[in-house]
């Protein structure tokens, strides 16, 4: 190897810097919002304001944890790790910088727009169109200062991180896009592109493989540079890297329908997602064992070594994620667990511990780093290991006993076929005490981040920050000459091709996409049913938009799944035939409500009134939050006759008369619903959104079909 | 085992270095490629199975499977039938105080004089004041004015309870009442 020439090559670390911060601050924020919204499940009068509901926080808790906390920390390790591991200083400051400051002016959006209501509710995707747009702009200037930097690198051979790194880029753009479909109606009010069953898998599709390759491959790549590196050992396996790296890109994308399971999707995409799913188990283990096995020969660092002791964890939480999943696509395990908070504790294994904790890990290795000074105290760091720790075992065990508990509440029957807990809320008040204990938990991690952001503060006081850091490193590493070194592999050759690299990793993630999505387009066919449903009217269209405005979906399900406790609970499965015109589908993904799929009729006018006023006048115990406000406020018609044509344009069949005449159509439905309040004493005013929402509830399975 | 990969490590590392992280070329543990193998091996055998060979149990069938069950279950239990009388024992009219103050206080009110739902405790019944009536109207509900059907969540025998409890409030004339709705009986 030619080493006589040596050049200086100087290491960008304020970005580093500048997404580490962005890292410590946002967590906090994200894990605070999570601590309230868990309070107001078990104490209803926390929801203090309209724009203070849990239904309108909760995305932004998730929002912040996943693109904030997990985002910038991402970034952070990236632009770290890839300068180091390329010899190269990153491709272009100036899309550095554009990145830095479009990502957090992207968060800022989203803490604004989702307390507002707008949001599209397709879950992890709520973001309307024109944020959707940014994050596409902003993510393809990252994508093009990653793939800079690899293409003018110093060493031949991509290491496995930087796979990882690419499969994160490609995956995500791709699912990004294709699940961000919709038209738009205003300019912050769109519908989604899809509808229904349709809907439910693209999301679900994207959702499933937004964990996979926005909270796994990225963090699989930082493990595979952070560990070696604080640990001090070489990596275990290089061949186990290859396999379980491929089988992860390739396999992920199949899984996500088994997000839908018992739903109204073809049986086939339910069956392969299952498969696929545990399929899945070896090849996440994978990256476990190259974890673990990694600090052979180094474990009486994890004795005494907090940063060892982070990223053990870590690693150990992200292999029971991943069986834990797998298992939980199995059909009879699925109808426990699913629409409870067994898997709000199965997504904060792999969030509080596996991302978590990681994260956690690379900052106290790498604030020292880059601020050329030692850890301000490892007291500190130890107190918070275990504060991450026990808060964690604190929130999930909780949150496990109570999935478990109101899963087999609900598919309890006695030996007549009844229900033995008939009462959705005898069901929810079980869980108050666990609502309480998951909180403390959540507290208590949260409280171990903050005593880290201090920590980490007055390590960067006590030093200073080595804004480019300087190194000596061989000449320009000229790929052509070096075709003649001694034999290789194949892909000990392939990681020296980057384009090659890129194609293939596209190959082998769109593949699940396509042959899984692509039918979806066929389903389209079966818009041949004999009957469907009457498209809602405009004021029932405003009530469906003043639920999804105030996330109502985030709590209750529009999902009777095919199994007999849920159909005597709820009423008849929901069919695919009546979800065609669901722009977007509403099914949920947790029930801490009811489901409301066939609530139409059930109960009258006045109840409605009564229960969004004030919930537990009609429901006692109840813990929804009260909506007094929806009686004051008024519904704003003026993009009404816009949705219509909108959705006329994505196939919902509006006639030109409906869409000419909806204001006579919205005054007269809304005219009678206020009468039949008159007659309760009930003064009620047209143009309120109480009025639209009741529309729309009482139209919820009512579905008058119509021949095609 | 690990006492012999120490020993090979020099021969395992890969012809250079990233940044100074090293690897070794292991073997992958024959336990990981057993597990693998045997998921794709059943993941194979299954969609042969359910979607090839199209032994699937589709969750039609699956409901339809259930409800049958279910319903022969219930038949089987099902007494003959007798003309009903209100229950008039401690323990009967307790249970269906407890039943009525769960699912029918919210609309009937704490004491029967009615609140959203009509007032129980006048002689003014609007779907017939009998116990046959009563308990009819409990069954299939009254959709139309927003009394739900309970046959689903209550036995006949906790409909019988609470109705014998409803008509034990005859007369009681609770503060607040509601105005007479419906026919004298």
């Amino acid at each position: 190897m030619d080493t006589t020439q040596q050049v200086k090559v100087s290491y960008d670390n304020a970005i580093v810097k500048n997404f580490a911060w962005a890292t410590v601050i946002w967590g906090i924020v994200g894990m605070l919002v999570g601590v309230i919204i868990a309070l107001q499940l078990p104490l209803p009068g926390l929801n203090f304001h309209e724009y203070l509901t849990f239904g309108r926080l909760r995305p932004l808790h998730t929002n912040a944890v996943i693109f904030a906390f997990v985002g910038n920390c991402i970034f952070m390790g990236v632009y770290y790790s890839v300068q180091r591991l390329c010899k190269a200083r990153m491709f272009n400051d100036v899309l550095s910088t554009l990145h830095f400051w479009g990502w957090q002016l992207i968060i800022v959006s989203a803490a604004i727009t989702l307390p507002l209501g707008i949001t599209t509710s397709k879950e992890y995707a709520e973001l309307e169109w024109p944020i959707d747009i940014a994050i596409a702009v902003v993510w393809l200037i990252f994508g093009a200062n990653l793939i800079g930097t690899v293409w003018k690198r110093r060493e031949k051979h991509m290491y496995v991180a930087i796979w990882f790194y690419f499969a994160t880029f490609i995956a995500v753009t791709i699912l990004h896009v294709v699940n961000s479909v919709e038209i738009p109606v205003s300019f912050m009010k769109s519908y989604s592109y899809y509808a229904g069953a349709q809907d439910a898998l693209v999301q679900w599709w994207y959702g499933h493989n937004a964990v996979a390759f926005f909270l796994t491959t990225p963090y699989l790549g930082l493990m595979y540079y952070f560990l070696p590196k604080a640990a001090g050992r070489p990596v275990f396996s290089y061949r186990l890297s290859i396999i379980h790296f491929w089988s992860i890109v390739f396999l992920y994308m199949w899984a996500g329908p088994h997000h839908l399971l018992f739903t109204s999707v073809p049986e086939w995409t339910q069956t392969l997602g299952m498969v696929f799913s545990l399929m899945l188990i070896a090849p996440s283990w994978g990256g476990m064992l190259n974890g673990l096995l990694t600090l052979r020969g180094a474990w009486d660092r994890v004795r005494d070594d907090a940063i060892i002791k982070f990223m053990v964890v870590s690693i150990s939480c992200y292999g029971m994620a991943t069986l834990e999943g797998p298992l939980l696509s199995i059909r009879a395990l699925n109808k426990v667990a699913h629409f409870t908070d067994y898997i709000v504790a199965h997504v904060h294994v792999g969030a509080l511990g596996w991302n978590g904790m990681l994260t956690f890990a690379i900052l106290y290795w790498l604030i020292p780093k880059i601020y050329n000074t030692k850890l301000h105290s490892k007291k500190m760091l130890d107190l918070h290991f275990w504060m991450a720790t026990l808060g964690m075992l604190l929130y999930v065990c909780s949150m496990y006993f109570a999935g478990l508990t109101q899963g087999l509440m609900w598919l309890d029957m006695d030996s007549d076929g009844y229900l033995k807990y008939p009462n959705f809320l005898d069901t929810v008040l079980k869980l108050i005490p666990f609502y309480y204990l998951r909180a403390i938990g959540g507290l208590i991690y949260l409280l171990g981040a903050v005593l880290m952001a201090y920590n980490l503060f007055k390590t960067a006081c006590s030093g200073q920050l080595e804004v480019n850091e300087e190194v000596l490193v061989d000449a320009n590493f000229n790929l052509e000459n070096h075709e003649d070194e001694e034999e290789e592999g194949v892909h000990r050759w392939l990681e020296g091709k980057m384009g090659l690299f890129l194609v293939l990793t596209v190959v082998a993630s769109v593949a699940g996409g396509l042959l899984e999505l692509y039918p979806t387009y066929l389903i389209e066919g079966t818009k041949n049913h004999q009957v469907v449903v009457k498209p809602y009217t405009p004021l029932e269209l405003e009530g469906r938009d003043i639920y999804i405005k105030n996330g109502c979906v985030n709590c209750h399900s529009q999902m009777i799944r095919a199994i007999s406790a849920e159909t005597k609970r709820f009423g008849n499965a929901t069919t695919f035939a009546e979800d065609l015109y669901e722009h977007p589908f509403l099914w949920g993904s947790k029930r801490t409500g009811p489901d409301l799929d066939r609530i139409g009729g059930r109960y009258n006018n006045v109840w409605h009134y009564r229960h969004m006023e004030a919930p537990v006048s009609m429901s006692p115990g109840s813990i929804m939050p009260a909506y007094p406000f929806m009686i004051t406020n008024k519904v704003d018609t003026s993009t009404t006759q816009t949705k219509l044509k909108a959705l006329r344009v994505i196939g919902v069949p509006y006639t030109d008369d409906e869409i000419d005449q909806w204001k006579e159509s919205y005054e007269k439905q809304a005219l009678e619903i206020v009468e039949s309040l008159k007659a309760d004493g009930i003064d009620a005013k047209t143009d309120t959104e109480i009025i639209a929402l009741i529309a729309y509830l009482q139209k919820l399975g009512k579905h008058d079909a119509i021949k095609k | 085992m690990s006492k012999k990969q120490d020993k090979n490590i020099d021969p395992l590392m890969m012809d250079h270095d990233y940044d100074g992280i090293q690897e070794l070329d292991n073997n992958l543990p024959t336990w990981w490629i057993g597990l693998f193998i045997i998921t794709i091996i059943y993941g194979a055998y299954f969609v042969t199975d359910h979607l090839i060979l199209g032994n699937q149990v589709s969750a039609e069938v699956y409901r339809e499977q259930e409800v049958l069950m279910a319903q022969k279950a219930k038949e089987e239990s099902k007494a003959p039938s007798v003309k009903l009388t209100a229950l008039t024992d401690a323990a009967s009219l307790a249970s269906g105080k407890a039943i009525y103050m769960k699912n029918c206080m919210a609309c009937h009110g704490l004491e029967g004089q009615g609140v959203v739902g009509p007032n129980l405790t006048d002689p003014f019944w609007i779907h017939g004041g009998s116990v046959d009536k009563i308990v009819h109207t409990i069954k299939v509900g009254v959709p139309a004015k927003g009394m739900i059907a309970w046959k689903s969540q209550l036995k006949p025998q906790k409909i019988l309870e609470v109705t014998s409890y409803i008509l034990s409030l005859q007369g009681s004339n609770p503060a607040g009442a509601k105005a007479p709705e419906g026919a004298k009986e």
